[in-house]
């Protein structure tokens, strides 16, 4: 609920400051849905890849913002997130997120007791490194970006005892973005360096992998409407504990944004097997508020 | 099926839903030829010149001129039997210090024009992929 506080305070500011007249430093001038979404970890991206583009509608002279809130719903789990992002200049992007993760009944099954919340809070910093993804259309070259997530997960004791070696960590991306406007088609690749067990949540490393691994992000969206984007994501994950198997997740969603300030993605998420309970699928559902 | 599987049965679909859409109307034809054209640029022109997001860039521009030069360029870029005889878009742009900001308002002022005329989105995507690397030409010369 504080972050909740923090973030609509934060946007009576800005939305007070950011409509003007002569070049307004908050403004919303990138095309539409050549910002992306927001993805898990408060990137911006599609629902589990990190894009390469930065968050926000501002252009190279403008200061861009974004509040978000996810619900993803398995058979056993639930996950909560709320947060918001900054992209500063179409360069730099700061991320900001807290992941409330509701074990449900599983919780009792797994001795934990009903309804046990693991949490996190993700700060993130993304950097554009080279490249246009939307204009350079007449060239290969993707936009790059790198980026490094700092995740801190709450419950310390439970981490240590499912064999987590630690209850924070970071993590390095990198991405590479292209829209092929010829075809409607958004492309991105992203390699993440992590060692988080479920995005972080159940800690970092384990009894099985305790270093670093190279995982995969992979989005394909394409571009139906003026309003619609169609998309499909995959995303490698470790496998660290020896507890529970983790498995790889894909997603295929839509998203719809009527304008710059508001869109809504509706996925179906399979986020594979998660604390000994066997195919985790569902829905998830984000909405972001921004400019 | 396999996650792999399922990955790219839907990836291939994706893939195949954006080429289905090369149907065989061309670019040119699907803008309403010439004069279709010349209809999305005057549109797009009243609104550069009023919007005060992009009006002081043409405050000194001839708008009737200026609808002929683009009319003509989109006309040859698109296939269409015309010359364009105007300047480079670096020539054209030089000194007038054109923002990333008043690139892209006129980019939707463009597509807004597009939509007006009925063009599909996916014509109107593949206009702006011809359109696009423009931009590293005409910004902040």
């Amino acid at each position: 609920m504080k972050y909740l506080k923090i973030v609509v305070t934060f946007f009576c500011i800005f939305s007070v400051s950011s409509p003007g007249v002569s070049d307004p430093i908050f403004g919303s001038s990138k095309l539409l849905a050549t910002a992306g979404v927001v993805q898990l970890e408060g990137a911006a991206g599609s629902g589990l890849t990190t894009w390469a583009v930065i968050s926000g509608y501002g252009s190279n002279r403008e200061i861009g913002a974004n509040a978000h809130y996810t619900l993803a719903m398995t058979q056993d789990y639930s996950l909560n997130a709320v947060g918001a992002r900054f992209g500063f200049f179409d360069r730099i992007e700061l991320s900001l997120t807290r992941q409330y993760f509701d074990t449900g009944e599983a919780g009792a099954a797994l001795g934990l007791g009903e309804g046990f919340n693991f949490n996190q809070d993700i700060i993130g910093l993304k950097i554009r490194m080279f490249g246009d993804a939307v204009y350079a259309q007449n060239s290969w070259l993707p936009q790059v970006a790198v980026g490094v997530q700092y995740k801190k997960a709450d419950k310390t004791a439970i981490i240590n005892a499912i064999g987590g070696k630690d209850d924070d960590d970071f993590d390095y991306y990198f991405s590479a973005t292209k829209v092929l406007l010829e075809h409607s088609l958004v492309l991105t690749g992203t390699t993440r360096l992590t060692r988080a067990n479920q995005f972080g949540l159940l800690g970092f490393g384990g009894d099985k992998s305790s270093s670093h691994s190279v995982q995969f992000e992979g989005s394909i969206a394409y571009l139906l409407s003026k309003n619609i984007v169609l998309g499909v994501d995959l995303r490698t994950k470790p496998d660290n504990l020896g507890f529970a198997k983790e498995e790889d997740s894909w997603a295929t969603y839509a998203v719809w944004l009527p304008n710059k300030n508001f869109s809504v993605t509706a996925a179906y998420v399979d986020l594979g097997d998660i604390a000994l309970h066997k195919n985790q699928r569902g829905f998830y559902l984000s909405l972001q508020m921004g400019f | 099926m396999t996650f792999i599987t399922k990955l790219i049965t839907i990836s291939a679909s994706l893939v195949w839903a954006a080429s289905v859409n090369a149907d065989d109307l061309s670019l040119y034809k699907s803008l309403g030829e010439k004069a279709g054209i010349e209809r999305i640029i005057t549109h797009t022109l009243d609104l550069s010149f009023t919007d005060p997001r992009t009006e002081k860039q043409f405050t000194h521009t001839k708008k009737a001129r200026l609808i002929g030069l683009i009319t003509d360029q989109i006309c040859e870029l698109t296939g269409g039997p015309c010359t364009y005889k105007g300047l480079t878009m670096k020539k054209g742009h030089i000194k007038l210090g054109t923002t990333e900001r008043e690139f892209n308002a006129l980019v939707e002022q463009l597509q807004a024009a597009m939509e007006a005329e009925k063009v599909p989105y996916r014509m109107q995507n593949k206009l702006l992929a011809l359109l696009a690397p423009m931009k590293a030409d005409i910004v902040e010369r």
